[in-house]
């Protein structure tokens, strides 16, 4: 889709390089904030957006992710690869 | 008899999630899950979304994990099944096949159900509720033919509706009992804000009314108002609140309120027994009082909780809720405890006039909760400031101004209370 916003991840211990926003999906349930609040944000269109990529561990992100009601939240390994969803 | 050392009833996001939590924390022990509905985890918030609905997000996106997740984690699911009664001394759920299931610890997270509309002609074909995704289905259906709608109620059900009516181009009207939307949990002011776009988008806002009865020959053709005045419209959208359902386990000595009533760690009064989800109040530490909420973030937090304090883990659940809506390009949030009362100090920050309005929530020195249209970028800071308990008496100048920044507030100021 067209509307995805990237943020590029740089923490030392993480295997997540890249988290993508999909603000077409966002639908600012705010699941995301709930679990790592130091992670994501919502603006004032009320969408999600990173405000700290590299704050929140791994398994912490994954699990903002995966609380998200309609998986606008997209993470990628350090090849590149989408890890989830 | 089948005896498990977890049995969680309801499989929504609060069940689900103390089931993964549980599978987290103990990956050997015997885990069941009984749901009222036959699938594993979808995404109740998509149900009421305008872009799910037209189609804008596949309808498989709906679907939160794969609906093989139980059997892949090895829990037992059982599904279509509901809870016929809870022995609590003999440690049994029976079950409405007449099965029986022994627990070591039991999760009640069954929800709450839409409130059903008591009025003649309200069991019409063409009267929706929306709870579930098969509700959700009948309503996708329905709107493919549907020339004119009705919708019931001046919350987030009916403003979601509504919209997505509007952008369906079906001729929508919208019955409320109050004298502006979402009153009283808004102002005057902000339930204005929402009726404007709701206008704007041609949908008509009937306030201070009530209906008397749902007309039609088999189908809904219209609704009468207790003034008289008919409303013609093929389906009907019932928003009208939750209730409880509490026969199931009436018996069992468990303690309830408006829900099923617990301490700080979700546990009920009964040995062995938690509940989490919609249907739990719970001792709110940051309120100091018993509360019930009914939103996912909340939800899926405690569901989380409940299953730490299961498997062992002694956690608190201590979180400031919030929900949001958004639609017509208006946002709507709401954060901590948005009740009102007597007893309440109400900040207002921005103007309608300028489409950017909050109203900041204050008990004595502290924020409690806050409503904000157009605002929802400092839901962040807000949930911050409640749940660190800022003493904000001395800070009424910088609350009023819009364009303070209010993460400067979470800097400077000392805690009251060191939770």
């Amino acid at each position: 889709m067209a509307n995805q916003k990237e943020y590029i991840r740089n923490r030392a211990d993480s295997n997540i390089s890249k988290i993508i926003i999909d603000r077409d999906l966002c639908i600012g349930a705010a699941s995301c904030i709930a679990v790592s609040g130091s992670t994501f944000e919502l603006d004032n269109e009320n969408k999600a957006v990173v405000i700290g990529a590299d704050t929140a561990d791994d398994e912490t992100l994954k699990m903002a992710a995966e609380s998200c009601p309609t998986k606008a939240i997209l993470l990628f390994d350090k090849e590149g690869k989408q890890v989830y969803p | 008899m089948e005896k498990y050392k977890y049995v969680i009833v309801g499989g929504g996001v609060a069940g689900f999630t103390a089931a993964e939590t549980l599978r987290q924390k103990d990956v050997s022990a015997t885990i069941a899950v009984i749901n009222s509905e036959p699938y594993a985890l979808y995404s109740r918030v998509m149900l009421s979304k305008p872009d799910f609905f037209l189609g804008k997000i596949p309808f498989d996106k709906v679907w939160m994990r794969g609906q093989d997740w139980y059997e892949k984690n090895n829990i037992t699911f059982f599904g279509s099944k509901t809870a016929a009664s809870l022995d609590a001394d003999k440690k049994i759920v029976k079950l409405s096949d007449g099965s029986e299931l022994g627990y070591e610890k039991l999760l009640i997270a069954t929800g709450v159900c839409a409130r059903k509309w008591g009025i003649p002609g309200s069991e019409r074909e063409g009267v929706y509720y929306l709870r579930t995704i098969d509700d959700g289905k009948k309503i996708m259906e329905a709107i493919k033919s549907a020339k004119r709608a009705v919708t019931i109620g001046g919350g987030f059900i009916s403003f979601e509706m509504a919209d997505l009516f509007a952008l369906a181009k079906i001729d929508t009207s919208v019955v409320i009992r109050e004298n502006y939307f979402w009153e009283p949990t808004l102002d005057e002011a902000s339930g204005k804000m929402i009726e404007k776009v709701l206008t704007g988008s041609g949908v008509k806002i009937i306030n201070n009314a009530e209906v008397q009865e749902v007309v039609g020959e088999n189908k809904v053709e219209g609704i009468v108002l207790k003034d008289g005045r008919k409303i013609e419209c093929d389906m009907v959208i019932c928003g009208i609140g939750v209730a409880c359902d509490f026969n199931w386990f009436a018996s069992s000595g468990i303690k309830t309120n408006r829900g099923i009533l617990a301490d700080e760690y979700l546990q009920t009064n009964l040995p062995d027994v938690w509940t989490a989800g919609d249907i739990a109040e719970y001792n709110d530490l940051l309120l100091e009082e018993n509360i019930q909420l009914g939103n996912w973030v909340n939800a899926h937090e405690q569901g989380r909780i409940a299953g730490l304090n299961m498997a062992g883990v002694h956690e608190p659940f201590k979180f400031v809720s919030f929900y949001t809506t958004q639609g017509m390009g208006i946002s709507v949030a709401f954060v901590g405890d948005t009740r009102p009362g007597q007893d309440r100090i109400i900040i207002k920050r921005g103007y309608p006039e300028i489409n950017s309005y909050a109203r900041i929530i204050i008990v004595g020195k502290e924020l409690v909760g806050a409503t904000l249209i157009n605002r929802t970028s400092e839901l962040s800071v807000i949930a911050k400031l409640i749940e660190n308990n800022i003493d904000v008496s001395q800070k009424y100048k910088e609350l009023e101004d819009p364009n303070f920044d209010l993460k400067g507030l979470l800097k400077t100021e000392v805690k009251i209370i060191q939770l």
